[in-house]
């Protein structure tokens, strides 16, 4: 009690007047709490024996001097693989950099479509988006192994599936910037008399260019790294690499693919982090 | 009164291309009520004799900015016709639509340029109702297209900006540009809705001067909506007050009184109607 | 008549012989100019040098049609439960990869953000989301198995590791990104370091980081699917083995599934982020 009334000195001094009481606090607050409480529920069912994800500590246990070994492996690279890896990375590199351009030819009309401001027709619009909404749900190596037994292996189904899922983000994100821009200048256009296809050539392109170019270096970053793993389906370039090493548990070469994914992946952001300061 | 403006054509332009003669605008019973309800024009019936510049005067919300839509068809009547130059706007759709609006320059309040394009593919967005379509799409103008562009930039003092970004301008130049955008059309008629409302008052009166050259030495009729009345009495040769959708004065816009100005305002005159300079 | 503004330049243009007027040259931009040139040769060569039998893409749509129409004319619904079971355990494997991820992401972010963390500290950290970051999670889960062997386990502290690549990094973003105020606001109350975390940055970024976690773990539902190809269990575990067996009637339900439990994911994820943020916002403009 004592040390309530240390802490609030002011009270005292107003001794008389009624304490201030806030108004009641907004109802609403269980919303949250229910909330926190149904996350919680949620992850304890994750790891529920039986229905969910199980942990096991004792096999964790177990096979711990086996994972060690493997760790230790994965920091000593072995660098006389580097040669066989070579023409591999190469072809990740030619799948990720075909899959951009064309997806990139691909998705400038498709975005124009998939836009409320370039295409005034509800129902070509709602399919459009319908379909990618689709195309966009399935991730990349699912496609890849699909496409990989209608086409068989090779880079052909690895640059399908890349393609496949570029479309769907680059037409997502460059359709909700045209949405977003400005439409005076789409209307004088029209009111100088173009159709819908002279408007949107005109004023709606050279506006959305620099926003279209930043997204396809971003999916070229995507690609590079997706299509380092498409292999492991059958789908061309460093996965089919992966694939084999992991087999014979070959991690020391594992390691080394992994070093030279790291270092094409980073050095691809630093020089698209400094052409896209160039765009904007 | 308009009388005796088409006489400087031809001797202020040496361009090769031919000014195509000005066109009337007729306005019959002319009714605008949008889907909310909302009824922006009320019987409006005008005549408007080529070569004229009319300045449209009334407070935001009377119905000008709509009246001015109704000229090229970007806002539908409700009923009433207009004709633009002997033209059924009300009745054109598609191809005839395009082809009326190609012939109709318009100005708007915020320049409406791509601001990522450079000046002249702004200026060359004039010309797409005058191009085939495949030319648009390839950006392939003809070389008289051009011309046409560099003509109507230069025309407005702003050719040698032609290569710059439209959003690099400021905003007294990328209305130059707009201006040069609709030139660019060689149009008969030129609609300007406020166009001077975002500007300060030096850069208005210079874009209002470019507005009354093109009217003066092309003989093009101009429309201009606008809310101060000190502009309207400046540059118009006729003016036009609306109010909550009907017109309330027509007549001369030099003789146009302040008591003139009230009464289409419904209300005394403020500071803030008058521009200045 | 006076045009101060416009008086300049008008009429002054260069004229050709024919009298005609011509703009000033297009200005040159060397810079753009050999930018463009190797994109162009970059492409190029890519196409030209990729090993592909081109002649294959011309049976592609074919091949395509008669391969949805093995999928989809006459489904095989009798695997319906199951895909539904392996599906569960995919989102259940996602569930929890997001939730692990968060809990070491958070601290990390906190640490990495300019202003809160030591110095050098953060520069490691920075460095280590980069490096996650560029791993894709299969390869995580390959290295991570040797350990935990092919359990769903796997796939779920795959995508953690994974999860803290990306959420560590948009994390100390959000942080830096909150504005001076309410940081110097509670340091001018005489609020510590743990204080000023507490109460002045935390309930700033709630919000944005509640968005985050609900967007990773859209990604880990994907994600999850994808795992299943090196066996760690779920959906994608399936999907790989009807594949190989080529039964396609049954991996077009299993595709059917994906589509739908990704899609209504996406769905409530997406309505419950727009709700926090608008959320955030209304109580920004009412407080």
């Amino acid at each position: 009690m004592s040390a309530a009334d240390v802490a609030t000195p002011v009270r005292a001094g107003r001794a008389g007047r009624p304490a201030p009481v806030p108004p009641r606090r907004p109802a609403g607050r269980w919303r949250a709490v229910a909330g926190w409480a149904a996350v919680l529920a949620l992850t304890a069912l994750t790891l529920a024996p039986g229905i969910g994800v199980e942990v096991d500590l004792g096999a964790l246990a177990r096979n711990w001097q086996n994972g060690a070994d493997k760790i230790v492996a994965l920091l000593q690279p072995d660098w006389s693989f580097f040669p066989r890896t070579v023409e591999p990375l190469l072809e990740t590199l030619q799948m990720a950099v075909v899959a951009t351009a064309v997806a990139g030819v691909v998705s400038l009309p498709l975005s124009l479509w998939a836009a409320r401001t370039t295409n005034p027709h509800r129902l070509l619009r709602g399919a459009v988006r319908g379909v990618l909404n689709v195309v966009r749900a399935v991730p990349d190596l699912l496609y890849a192994s699909v496409l990989v037994a209608m086409v068989g292996v090779g880079a052909l189904p690895g640059i399908l599936a890349l393609v496949l899922f570029d479309v769907g983000i680059v037409v997502k994100l460059v359709s909700e910037q045209l949405e977003a821009a400005d439409t005076g200048a789409l209307e004088a256009a029209r009111a100088a008399g173009g159709t819908q296809l002279q408007v949107n050539r005109s004023v709606a392109v050279p506006d959305m260019m620099p926003g279209f170019w930043n997204q396809l270096l971003y999916v070229l970053e995507l690609n590079v790294r997706a299509s380092s793993v498409l292999g492991l389906v059958g789908a061309g370039g460093m996965g089919l690499l992966i694939d084999a090493v992991r087999s014979f548990y070959r991690y020391d070469q594992l390691s080394l693919i992994i070093l030279e994914i790291l270092v094409v992946v980073l050095v691809l952001e630093a020089v698209s982090s400094a052409a896209r300061r160039r765009l904007v | 009164m308009s009388v005796g403006l088409r006489a400087a054509q031809g001797t202020a332009t040496s361009s090769e291309v031919a000014v195509p003669a000005p066109w009337p605008v007729r306005m019959r019973d002319v009714v605008v009520r949008y889907p909310n309800g909302v009824t922006a024009l009320d019987g409006v019936s005008l005549d408007l004799e080529p070569g004229e510049m009319v300045a449209v005067v009334g407070l935001s919300g009377s119905g000008k900015s709509s009246m001015i839509r109704t000229l090229n068809g970007l806002v539908p009547v409700t009923s009433g016709t207009v004709e633009v130059g002997g033209h059924d706007v009300t009745a054109a759709r598609g191809r005839a639509l395009r082809a009326l609006r190609g012939e109709v320059g318009m100005i708007f309040q915020s320049f409406n340029l791509a601001g990522r394009a450079t000046v002249l593919q702004n200026v060359l967005v004039g010309r797409v109702a005058h191009a085939p379509t495949w030319r648009t799409l390839l950006g392939a103008h003809t070389a008289q297209d051009r011309a046409v562009a560099y003509e109507a930039l230069d025309r407005v003092g702003m050719l040698d900006r032609a290569w710059h970004r439209a959003s690099h301008l400021s905003g007294g130049q990328q209305q130059r540009v707009a201006i040069a955008r609709a030139l660019a059309q060689q149009p008969r008629a030129v609609l300007a809705d406020e166009p001077v409302a975002s500007l300060d008052p030096p850069t208005a009166h210079g874009v209002m001067s470019d507005l009354r050259r093109v009217n003066r030495e092309l003989g093009i009729t101009v429309v201009v909506n606008l809310h101060l009345l000190d502009l309207a009495r400046e540059y118009g040769t006729r003016l036009i007050g609306l109010r909550a959708g009907q017109v309330v004065y027509d007549g001369p816009a030099a003789d146009a009184s302040d008591r003139v100005f009230e009464d289409i305002y419904g209300r005394s005159i403020r500071p803030d109607d008058v521009l200045g300079s | 008549m006076t045009d101060p503004a416009s008086a300049p330049a008008r009429g002054a243009a260069r004229r050709t012989l024919a009298g005609a007027v011509v703009p000033p040259p297009r200005p040159a931009r060397p810079g753009l100019r050999a930018l463009s040139a190797t994109v162009v040769v970059v492409v190029v060569a890519a196409f030209w040098s990729v090993d592909i039998a081109w002649d294959r893409l011309a049976d592609l749509p074919s091949e395509v049609v008669r391969y949805l129409w093995l999928m989809f004319s006459a489904p095989d619904w009798s695997a319906l439960p199951e895909a539904l079971w392996q599906t569960w355990r995919s989102v259940a494997m996602a569930w929890l990869g997001t939730v692990l991820g968060i809990l070491v992401a958070t601290p990390l972010s906190l640490l990495a953000a300019r202003g809160h963390g030591p110095a050098p500290l953060r520069g490691a950290l920075r460095l280590l989301f980069a490096v996650i970051r560029a791993v894709p999670e299969i390869i995580i889960a390959i290295v991570i198995l040797s350990v935990t062997g092919l359990t769903p386990l796997t796939g779920a502290l795959a995508l953690a590791v994974n999860g803290v690549g990306t959420l560590g990094k948009w994390g100390y973003e959000a942080i830096e990104g909150i504005g001076r105020g309410p940081v110097e606001a509670v340091r001018a109350a005489g609020g510590s370091g743990p204080h000023v975390l507490r109460w002045g940055v935390w309930p700033e970024v709630l919000p944005a980081f509640g968005s985050f976690w609900l967007y990773r773990f859209e990604i880990n539902v994907r994600s999850s699917a994808v795992l299943g190809l090196i066996g760690v269990g779920g959906i994608g575990d399936m999907l790989t083995s009807y594949t190989q067996y080529r039964q396609w009637s049954t991996v077009g339900v299993l595709l059917v599934v994906v589509v739908v439990v990704t899609v209504a994911i996406d769905a409530a994820s997406g309505a419950l982020r727009r709700r926090i943020m608008e959320g955030a916002r209304a109580r920004a403009v009412q407080p």
